[in-house]
């Protein structure tokens, strides 16, 4: 279970932007219900980082952003992080700290009421969670993008709050790893009945792991549903101005295949 | 729209029975650092040991530990030298070195640049002014000692230089980058007014502001030590306390408030202390570059940087690099004790740079 009772996610007529450009206007999405994990897709600069970002509080907005009952708009930011966990779109520095060092030090500089031994276990789990104890000892100079990115990974997902909202978790992974980490975090997502968001570029990772898509367009939401439903050549249309079809494969999975860009 | 999982498809909960002896492991790799960091203080001790033991008049390390504990074993002259000369300026040496290797691992870290140093960023520079200004214009009341008149000086400009950095980076934004780029501007305005001082100063009070400049212990006495040690007891322990905090944002500012980790207040908070350190350690012995630069960069090479044993580190590898740079200022020119600024420089630059260089290899 996680760490801080949750809820659905519940967006209300929520803006946000950077000075005094909107980004996203009036925005209303949910409920989203525990155990859902949600890709948040659409074109390069759309917002699908902005509203990460809001929600995390991490960027101001107005509008409600409601987690059960909670209003997280309201909620100052050190209690907001015990119900939200964030990963950033940069990887982790590749400094000389070693693997379990920054785990550790980023679960136990906001939660100094757990034991050494709730730490220690805590970490252990998402190691194995994630298959990363080969690196556990090894400097973050030493590692490669995609092992770095994992690590970040491992700093959000040992606080197990009842929100994730992850923002490109597999822009550095090559396939295997993609697919390691959306199934780890899908189980997670389900055993722990938290939700997540997932910002991604990969339309067919999406539609692959994700109950829901919400997709960005124009300052809002274009769409937002079953994968199935939502994902049409109409809307790639007008979300990423592509021609493109959308075929079941042989294991029954709709896959996107891009044809040609439309031009501007 | 409701957006909700698949209840059929929902996977068991992760095992929690994950048991692998990963912090076993961990354990062990920690023991080694402790290890190194013992060691570490072993050798900070011998060098003091070595730096009350040099210098032109002859006392043997049997004299010294004689001395130490029972004074009137020795002869009136000799114990004169041990307790007026010798132990002051070690003991100088040792505590402007660990606070200066503090400063700088801790100005590395909030900065997250490894080229921050007190001396980089303008403290050392605004002490120097500071000094100029007291020992030119003679500013203070007659009642001051002289001595302490100057390093009040030095004091009041090196932490007023910190807190204008602050408070002008964070009219823009308070980011780290605008932090280093009012830092180094800091350091040539400051140059210059120290030059402009210089050039109106008559022959005798110049002499004295180059002499300030030089660096040296050898104007230490057990009142300045005892603020010194005061300053180093009261910010190494404030330091201890934000370790986690302060490890996490090793992985970048972006990460670490995403943490909940409040990035803005910590660098602040973290550059108040350190421009407290830096300035008593620089108000009573002058300028000493490179020590703040160099023992965290010791410190990192041998104990990572996970703030528990890397802060403690870089504040003994700055004592061990003060400790030998002072012997060495007593033993290059026989008969002669060389300003230790001088020394710290000459020897820290090529040290420096084989750090720089092996860590390059490394990566």
């Amino acid at each position: 279970m996680s760490d801080a009772a949750g809820g659905p996610l519940r967006l209300e007529d929520v803006s946000v932007g950077y000075g005094r450009t909107p980004v996203l206007s009036h925005l209303d999405i949910g409920p989203v219900a525990p155990g859902s994990l949600v890709a948040v897709v659409g074109s390069n600069a759309v917002g699908k980082s902005t509203l990460l970002k809001a929600i995390a509080g991490l960027r101001p907005a107005t509008g409600g952003i409601r987690l059960g009952d909670t209003d997280l708009a309201r909620l100052p930011l050190a209690k907001r992080v015990r119900l939200v966990g964030y990963l950033s779109q940069s990887l982790p520095q590749p400094t000389s700290l070693v693997a379990y060092e920054a785990v550790t030090s980023a679960f136990r500089a906001v939660r100094g009421d757990l034991s050494a031994d709730e730490v220690e276990r805590r970490v252990e789990e998402v190691f194995a969670a994630l298959g990363l104890r080969g690196l556990a000892l090894r400097r973050l100079s030493e590692m490669s993008g995609g092992q770095r990115q994992m690590v970040g990974l491992a700093q959000v997902l040992v606080r197990k709050p009842p929100l994730l909202l992850l923002d490109e978790p597999t822009s550095a992974l090559d396939l295997r790893w993609q697919l390691n980490v959306l199934e780890t975090v899908r189980g997670i997502t389900r055993g722990e009945n938290a939700i997540c968001l997932i910002a991604i570029h990969d339309v067919n990772l999406a539609l692959r792991f994700c109950d829901a898509v919400i997709v960005l367009g124009g300052g809002g939401v274009l769409a937002a549903g079953a994968p199935e439903d939502v994902m049409t050549p109409d809307l790639l249309r007008r979300a990423y101005g592509i021609e493109g079809r959308v075929e079941r494969c042989s294991r029954g999975f709709p896959i996107v295949l891009s044809d040609r860009a439309l031009s501007v | 729209m409701t957006i909700s999982g698949d209840e059929a498809t929902r996977a068991p909960a992760v095992a929690s029975d994950t048991q692998t002896g990963l912090s076993r492991q961990y354990a062990r790799f920690i023991a080694v650092r402790v290890a190194i960091l013992v060691v570490l203080l072993v050798v900070v001790a011998l060098s003091f040991l070595a730096d009350v033991a040099t210098g032109t008049s002859s006392l043997t390390v049997g004299d010294i530990l004689r001395g130490l504990v029972a004074p009137e074993a020795l002869s009136r002259s000799q114990a004169v030298i041990l307790w007026d000369v010798r132990l002051p300026y070690a003991a100088m040496a040792v505590l402007v070195g660990a606070a200066l290797g503090l400063a700088g691992a801790e100005m590395q870290t909030v900065l997250n640049n490894p080229l921050a140093s007190p001396f980089t960023l303008g403290v050392s520079a605004a002490a120097m002014l500071g000094a100029s200004v007291v020992i030119v214009f003679n500013v203070l009341p007659a009642w001051l000692d002289q001595n302490y008149g100057v390093a009040l000086g030095a004091f009041v400009f090196a932490v007023g230089a910190t807190m204008l950095i602050q408070g002008l980076s964070r009219l823009y934004g308070a980011t780290v980058d605008t932090v280093v780029l009012f830092g180094i501007a800091m350091v040539f305005v400051l140059n210059a007014l120290v030059a402009l001082i210089q050039f109106v100063a008559d022959a005798d009070a110049l002499q004295q502001v180059v002499f300030w400049n030089m660096g040296s212990l050898t104007r230490a006495t057990w009142g300045k030590i005892a603020i010194v040690a005061g300053v180093l007891a009261l910010c190494l322990p404030a330091s201890m306390m934000h370790v986690w905090a302060m490890t996490a944002l090793r992985g970048g500012e972006d990460h670490a408030r995403s943490f909940g980790i409040p990035v803005e207040r910590l660098r602040l908070l973290v550059m108040l202390r350190v421009s407290l350190l830096a300035a008593a350690a620089v108000c009573f012995v002058g300028t000493i570059g490179f020590v703040g630069l160099v023992g965290p960069h010791i410190a990192r090479l041998a104990l990572g940087e996970d703030h528990r044993f890397y802060l403690p580190g870089a504040a003994l590898a700055g004592a061990l690099v003060l400790s030998l740079a002072s012997i060495a200022s007593k033993v290059l020119v026989p008969g002669l004790i060389l300003p230790v600024g001088i020394v710290t420089s000459l020897v820290g630059i090529p040290l420096f740079m084989a750090l720089i260089l092996t860590q390059r290899r490394r990566a």
